[in-house]
């Protein structure tokens, strides 16, 4: 068993051959075990990274190791719920859950798929053309959970869903990671949806990473400052600051010792996130057991050997 | 010792996804439709070589013998009958591949592209090379067994109006060639590959439709031009004064022989004047054609070349298929 869920070097994805580059040049690391929030806005490329971890689509460059292999090869570890959940209409929703069975030999576990359909007081014997948005997500999310995968990657998975559904559906997914150490990689674009259950994120802006690392460590390598308008920010990295009136605010990355007049808090995951959403141009931060290069595997053996 | 193993080689152990009933359950409406439109076909041509060709020979027999002075009796519905049904039989046999690549293109790989359940398959631990192996395997299995049944009905039914029914088609009439023998399995085949490429291409059910008949009609095309040079044919040769008869088989070339012994086309003259001038270079006239012994070679050769290109396709459609996934 690898350490490592998904690493990705230098890794690009271009639609067409003069098409636009979804991804450019992401290099990060996400450690196994973890549940991973995938953040970004619209048309930020978090689809196609998931597509390209679920070996869907191959990559224009650069390099992408799924469960210390290719992603074609992972496959069979690897569940995946793409955005639309695309499922047979035709097919009874036992019937989906059979087939998922016949394809994953030696893997499936039809009690959890149960489980999960149970919980939508589904009929089995509904065909999937009659369901609404948030029961077909169920049948999508059993399937990909009866599978037993190492690593599930789910593409905006709550989105269908009532409050209720989400809340039951998000405590089965990170019941089963708890239980089994399942990565869990789920995108979406509501941030506040996944604070409470990952603890690492990934952030992907403009076909970029721009944050990759556990959240707690992200946000404690960033302060929230409020100064004089006239404070000199200097040597520290300022992702984003705006000055009112006299009072200047801003968030920052500590390269030293703060200056004492300074109010500073430790930012919420969402003002991080909205933060360098905002600011394009600050420099990206990867957390040494998120970066992909090899000079940080030290780290990440020493975190996980503890 | 497969304990110590892990999980991933338990998968490798335990034994390869069960698709292929996936596949029949998924298509079901077009095996029942294949199948519907199997039977009805089948007892058609059953017919047609038994009751329907005798009663038809009957009136034949009758109408030839009439003479016409006096009022004459003969069974026209049973002529008409065994005319129209094995056309129409005929016509669905020749209309089959085309059928197939349009399905094939909308419904095998172009509406599963389209709508996702195709990466749905491939996150449910089957990877995508065996999709599309299953998904031509069980169709091209199916269109085979069902298509040569058919063929050699057809031959029958086609044998039991030869030489006694006067309206019976002859062995090289286009339809009926294809109908009779193994090209009707070929074609249907090469409509399956062909289809299955243009929904991969495309990955849109309703373009790939179009686009499957599109490829079909240019196989179907090229097939029937190289057909009669798929086998060396016979050359008949005759002196300007005799008649040479033509249709005596499947033509492929005739025209003028000069003195010498070259090949010339017939010339094109409207006036009596203008044809004696174009007709005075001639010695004489030839036909190459294929006689009736060349059925069996000229269907096997054909069915080779569709296969041939069969296979080039299904290779084409793994080959798309691999740089479209990872």
């Amino acid at each position: 068993m690898t350490d490592t869920a998904l690493r990705a070097e230098a890794l690009g994805k271009r639609f067409g051959r003069r098409g636009r580059w979804a991804l450019r040049e992401c290099g990060f690391r996400l450690p196994a075990g973890r549940v991973c929030a995938v953040v970004g806005p619209n048309g930020a490329g978090k689809s196609t990274l998931l597509a390209l971890a679920a070996g869907l689509l191959p990559p224009t460059e650069g390099r992408l190791t799924v469960l210390g292999t290719s992603p074609a090869q992972a496959r069979p570890r690897v569940g995946f719920v793409a955005q639309d959940k695309p499922l047979h209409p035709q097919l009874t929703v036992a019937e989906t859950l059979r087939m998922g069975a016949d394809l994953n030999p030696g893997r499936w576990d039809a009690a959890v798929a149960e489980r999960v359909v149970a919980g939508g007081a589904l009929d089995p014997e509904a065909r999937v053309r009659t369901l609404s948005g948030g029961q077909r997500t169920r049948v999508a999310l059993a399937l990909a959970l009866g599978k037993r995968p190492e690593l599930l990657l789910l593409d905006e998975p709550m989105a269908d869903l009532d409050p209720l559904a989400r809340h039951e559906l998000m405590g089965t997914l990170m019941a089963d990671a708890a239980q089994h150490g399942t990565t869990i990689a789920m995108s979406s674009h509501v941030v506040a949806e996944l604070e409470d259950s990952c603890d690492h994120l990934l952030l992907v802006g403009d076909g970029r990473v721009r944050l990759a690392g556990d959240i707690d460590d992200l946000r404690s390598a960033h302060r929230r400052i409020t100064a004089e308008a006239d404070a000199d920010l200097g040597p520290h990295t300022v992702v984003e600051s705006r000055t009112t009136g006299r009072q200047l605010t801003a968030l920052i990355r500590p390269a030293g010792p703060l200056a004492g007049d300074w109010r500073t808090s430790v930012p919420s995951l969402e003002e991080l996130v909205l933060a360098h959403l905002r600011s394009p141009g600050a420099p990206g931060l990867a957390t040494a057991e998120a970066a992909e290069s090899t000079g940080t595997t030290e780290a990440v053996t020493e975190e996980s050997a503890a | 010792m497969t304990v110590l193993t892990g999980p991933v080689d338990a998968v490798a152990t335990v034994g390869r996804p069960r698709m292929t009933r996936w596949v029949v359950r998924l298509h079901r409406p077009a095996l029942l439709a294949w199948a519907g439109l199997f039977a009805v076909v089948a007892g058609l041509l059953i017919a047609l070589a038994g009751p329907w060709a005798d009663a038809a020979a009957e009136g034949w027999r009758h109408y030839d013998a009439c003479d016409f002075n006096r009022p004459c009796s003969y069974d026209q519905t049973a002529i008409l009958r065994y005319k129209s049904w094995y056309n129409y039989t005929t016509y669905a046999l020749n209309v089959l591949p085309f059928l197939v690549a349009a399905w094939a293109g909308a419904a095998l790989t172009g509406r599963e592209l389209e709508s996702g359940t195709a990466r749905l398959a491939w996150t449910q631990g089957t990877s995508p090379a065996r999709w599309l192996a299953v998904r031509l395997a069980v169709p091209a299995l199916a269109l085979t067994a069902g298509t040569s049944l058919l063929f050699w009905l057809h031959h029958r039914a086609w044998a039991a109006g030869r030489g006694r029914i006067d309206t019976a088609k002859t062995w090289y009439d286009t339809g009926t060639f294809h109908a009779n023998g193994p090209t009707t399995a070929a074609l249907a085949l090469a409509g399956l590959a062909a289809g299955a490429l243009a929904g991969l291409l495309l990955r849109r059910a309703l373009p790939a439709l179009v686009l499957g008949a599109v490829f079909m009609s240019g196989i179907w095309g090229t097939t029937q031009q190289l057909l009669p040079h798929l086998w060396p044919a016979v050359t008949r040769t005759a002196a300007k004064q005799q008649q040479l008869d033509l249709g005596a088989g499947l033509g492929v070339d005739h025209g003028m022989l000069t003195s010498t012994g070259g090949h010339l086309p017939l010339p094109a003259c409207d006036s009596e004047a203008a044809c004696d001038a174009a007709y005075a270079k001639a010695a004489g006239f030839y036909d190459t054609y294929h006689p009736y012994s060349h059925y069996w070679p000229l269907q096997l050769t054909t069915s080779a070349l569709l296969l041939a290109v069969t296979g080039l396709l299904a290779l084409a459609c793994f080959r798309v298929l691999r740089r479209q996934v990872s």
